[in-house]
C-alpha cells in the first residue's frame, strides 16, 4: 500500500464508507437479483478506483462528500485510510471474479462472489466491521515472511 | 441466492458480535509457551501490575480505537503498561501464539501468569473489571483498599 509509510496516515470520516457499504450493498443485491455482467464490473471499477486511486477518488465517497454529508453534522470520528482502502482490494477481487464469471457465461461463478461480496458490505453497513481486514492476517500469516 | 447471502451475514454478525472481546481463559499448557514467546517479543510483565500485549495489523480498523482505549485507562492506572506489536513483522510469534485476527490482546499478570487472551476490540465492561481487579488505582498505597 502506498500510504503504509507514512508518518500521519490519511483519514476519512467515518459516515463515508458506512455509506459507501449500503451502497455497494444494494449495487450487489440487484447484480444477484438480475444476473447483470456489466453492473457487477462496473462496481468492480469502482472498488478500482477506491483500492488503487485512494478514497478521497472513490466514486462512492465523492457522492456521500457532495450529496450526504452537507445535510449531516460536523464531522465527529475519523478513521485511517489504510485498512479500507485494503477492504476495496478484497473486494475488487470479488467483483471481478464475479464479472468474469457472468460475461463468461459461468453464472454460478458470478453468483456465488457476488453472494460474497455481498456478505462483506452488508457486514460492513450494519457492524461497521471489516471482514477482508480480518482475513490480512491470516493471508499474511499462511505465506513466508518477507524480509524487508 | 440473495436470501442465503443475507442469513449469512446474519449469522456472521451473530457471531462475531458473540466472539468479538470476549476474554478467554487460558489453558495450562499453552500458558508457559505463551509467555515465553511474549517475553521473546520485548514483554516484561514485571514491570507493571497488568501488562497487556496487543498485536496489530496496519490494515485494522479496531486496533487504534483499542489502543485509545488502553492509553485512556493508563491516565488513571499508571500500573497498566500497554504494549503494541506489529504482526507481521513477527509472524512467527502469531503463527506460535496462534493469533489469527487483529486485535488479539494477551493479559499478562505482575508474575508472568497469563489471564487470558481475547480477539476484536474489547468489552469496555470486561476490560475496566480486568484492570479495576489486577491495577491499583493512582495514588492508592500498598496494602489499603480504595
Amino acid at each position: 500500500m502506498p500510504d503504509a509509510h507514512l508518518p500521519t496516515p490519511r483519514e476519512v470520516d467515518v459516515r463515508g464508507p458506512r455509506f459507501a457499504a449500503w451502497l455497494t450493498s444494494a449495487v450487489l443485491a440487484v447484480v444477484l437479483l438480475t444476473g447483470s455482467g456489466v453492473l457487477v464490473a462496473g462496481q468492480a471499477a469502482v472498488f478500482a478506483v477506491g483500492a488503487l486511486a485512494g478514497l478521497r477518488y472513490a466514486p462512492y465517497g465523492v457522492l456521500f462528500r457532495v450529496l450526504v454529508a452537507p445535510r449531516l453534522g460536523p464531522v465527529r470520528e475519523r478513521e485511517p485510510e489504510a485498512p479500507l482502502r485494503f477492504a476495496q482490494l478484497v473486494g475488487l477481487v470479488f467483483a471481478v471474479v464475479a464479472a468474469a464469471g457472468y460475461l463468461s457465461g459461468a453464472p454460478l461463478v458470478g453468483a456465488v462472489a457476488t453472494g460474497l461480496a455481498l456478505v462483506a458490505a452488508l457486514l460492513n453497513a450494519a457492524t461497521g466491521s471489516c471482514l477482508g481486514c480480518e482475513l490480512y492476517l491470516i493471508v499474511r500469516r499462511a505465506r513466508p515472511a518477507r524480509t524487508a | 441466492m440473495l436470501g442465503g447471502a443475507l442469513a449469512l451475514t446474519a449469522l456472521a454478525a451473530w457471531w462475531q458480535r458473540r466472539r468479538d472481546g470476549a476474554v478467554r481463559g487460558a489453558d495450562d499448557a499453552r500458558e508457559r509457551t505463551t509467555t515465553a514467546v511474549l517475553e521473546g517479543l520485548g514483554v516484561r510483565p514485571g514491570e507493571a501490575d497488568l501488562t497487556v500485549v496487543q498485536f496489530s495489523t496496519a490494515f485494522c480498523g479496531p486496533c487504534r480505537a483499542t489502543r485509545a482505549r488502553l492509553q485512556q485507562l493508563q491516565a488513571t492506572r499508571p500500573g497498566l503498561a500497554h504494549l503494541e506489536v506489529d504482526a507481521e513483522s513477527h509472524l512467527d510469534a502469531v503463527r506460535e501464539l496462534d493469533v489469527r485476527r487483529t486485535p488479539t490482546l494477551f493479559y499478562l499478570d505482575r508474575a508472568g501468569t497469563l489471564l487470558g487472551r481475547s480477539s476484536g476490540a474489547p468489552r469496555p465492561d470486561e476490560l475496566a473489571a480486568l484492570v479495576g481487579a489486577h491495577v491499583r488505582p493512582a495514588g492508592a498505597r500498598d496494602g489499603r483498599d480504595v
